[in-house]
């Protein structure tokens, strides 16, 4: 390669060790471009939403629908009960993690479909990752798109720390796609108002956390948390997508209100 | 079925042994900038050590990306690209290098397979062919993880080969680079760094070594590791020691969890 063509990081790159902390110290800067500013990425969730069927999802469908050409949506879908049901008998199969993932890419395909014959009339398309290219094309020519919402890892994905579940899955596909594309916001559609101090579906006494730090929340050590961990990990060293919203879809209009910036639900911010 | 995989305790009932895909097989990484950059005089005597490894063993060969990887992330880097872009251009550079590697393979049976139904259909090319090839590059691309210090994507061609061997069960994995293994400090600007022939990825994690021949991820994967227990650095300027790592000899450094 010409040297006279190189930046002074790329010669150091093409030289230099990618493991060194020095150099990948310099490789933070300038900050990236935010690709998709205008656009909101809204996950849907599997178990908590689409899984309740027609009396939960058929109000957000419409209020998806009225929010066209008001606010750009990437919408990507959750799994829920059924990859529930295939990791259950994957792992007394004994099946890796890896393969895992592809089970519970399939039901998240599945949910995506769905969505996605609910909006064609508007035509809103589902895109699968081979097709992300085209995704700024139909953001602006139809205000939507649908994907699904796991990384697209298969059989490279990570194991957790305990246990073979996939530590990654559709919330934290969604929020890596918010935090690729720097949108301006990452919303989570569930069935509750945001993060409690416990499951309030099983404990009486939870009480709702309207806003709240990572570090807060690592502090108060909860047993269950309302997003993937992950996400939390990732938002730590996030560059654009330093917070999100989780919201209760089963309230109507809280979606238009939260695609307005307003708080309506749980905000849980890296700082 | 309503439970929430959220929950600590759910997720720590589901730990139970895992079944190997692929039990007979070897992952073999080869490197990018340290091998195949290298031209001919590297090259071809890889090539050589791995065709003999192939008359008796099962290969899936990994390849990274190397110069040109380097070259597009400073490029982009500099035009403000984030991270997940940066894995999904740095795709192109290591796919290149598997069919270089694979053109140079293929009077073995050996070529490079499209990464797009690479995974699906490797126990059935391990059934049918002597080895395959794939760009090591984990399909993360735009799902790239947000690195820790920079913009450079954490998951590269180590790390792909990595998980690959330990989802599908694989005998073992040996990373060929231009060094004998790992050393304490760059041992191409320090003459006196010490070579270390063993560590373990909790030691390697306390000493926070300036700079390692591998993916620095593959410390934290080896944490959570359930098949895939180690790994092997050796140096491909001595191909006979590919052959000897793969039937189990120490001959480089060996990483363990």
């Amino acid at each position: 390669m010409q040297d006279e063509l190189l930046t002074e990081l790329g010669k150091s790159l093409l030289s230099g060790s990618l493991d060194d902390e020095r150099l990948m110290e310099r490789t933070g800067a300038p900050l990236p471009v935010q690709i998709l500013p205008e656009a909101n990425v809204i996950k849907i969730g599997g178990q908590s939403f689409i899984d309740r069927g027609r009396a939960a999802v058929f109000p957000l469908i419409e209020e998806i629908a009225e929010n066209l050409g008001r606010h750009k949506m990437i919408i990507g879908t959750g799994a829920g009960t059924r990859a529930r049901h295939a990791y259950s008998v994957g792992i007394d199969l004994g099946l890796p993690t890896g393969v895992l993932s592809v089970l519970g890419t399939f039901v998240s395909m599945q949910n995506a479909r769905m969505l996605n014959y609910l909006l064609a009339k508007y035509g809103i398309p589902f895109i699968e990752p081979a097709q992300f290219a085209q995704l700024p094309h139909y953001l602006a020519e139809r205000g939507a798109v649908i994907f699904f919402g796991m990384p697209p890892y298969t059989f490279w994905h990570q194991n957790p720390t305990m246990g073979r579940i996939p530590p990654h899955r559709t919330d934290t596909g969604s929020y890596l796609v918010s935090e690729v594309f720097g949108t301006k916001a990452m919303i989570y559609v569930k069935d509750e108002r945001g993060l409690y101090t416990a499951d309030p579906k099983k404990e009486k006494g939870a009480r709702f956390i309207p806003k709240i730090t990572i570090s807060e929340l690592e502090e108060l050590d909860l047993k269950d948390v309302v997003v993937e961990r992950s996400v939390l990990e990732m938002m730590k060293h996030a560059v654009h997508r330093r917070s999100i919203q989780v919201i209760n879809g089963l309230e109507r209009g809280l979606l238009t209100r939260a695609l307005e910036g307003e708080h309506v639900g749980t905000i849980i911010t890296a700082d | 079925m309503r439970e929430s995989l959220l929950d600590k305790d759910l997720q720590r009932s589901t730990e139970s042994p895992v079944y190997r895909m692929l039990p007979a097989a070897y992952v073999v990484k080869i490197g990018g900038r340290s091998i195949l950059d290298a031209g001919r005089d590297v090259v071809y005597p890889v090539v050589e050590a791995l065709a003999d490894c192939l008359k008796t063993k099962k290969l899936i060969i990994g390849t990274g990306g190397g110069v040109r990887s380097r070259h597009v992330f400073s490029i982009g880097i500099d035009l403000g690209l984030p991270v997940g872009v940066l894995a999904q251009l740095a795709m192109a550079d290591s796919l290149g290098n598997a069919h270089i590697l694979g053109t140079l393979l293929s009077p073995y049976g050996v070529v490079a397979i499209p990464p797009e139904i690479f995974g699906h259909l490797l126990p059935l090319f391990i059934q049918s062919v002597p080895g395959v090839i794939f760009n090591g590059v984990p399909p993360y691309s735009l799902w790239e993880h947000p690195p820790a210090i920079g913009r450079i994507p954490p998951h590269r061609t180590d790390a792909g080969s990595f998980l690959l061997a330990e989802c599908f069960g694989c005998r073992s994995l040996v990373l060929v680079k231009d060094v004998d293994g790992l050393y304490d400090r760059d041992p191409r600007t320090n003459a006196d760094a010490q070579f270390i022939k063993e560590i373990s990825s909790a030691e390697l994690k306390e000493r926070r070594l300036e700079t390692l021949p591998f993916d620095r991820v593959l410390i934290d994967l080896l944490e959570h590791t359930r098949l895939l227990r180690s790994f092997q650095i050796v140096n491909g300027l001595h191909p006979e020691r590919i052959k000897a790592a793969l039937e189990g000899e120490h001959v480089g450094t060996i990483v363990h969890a």
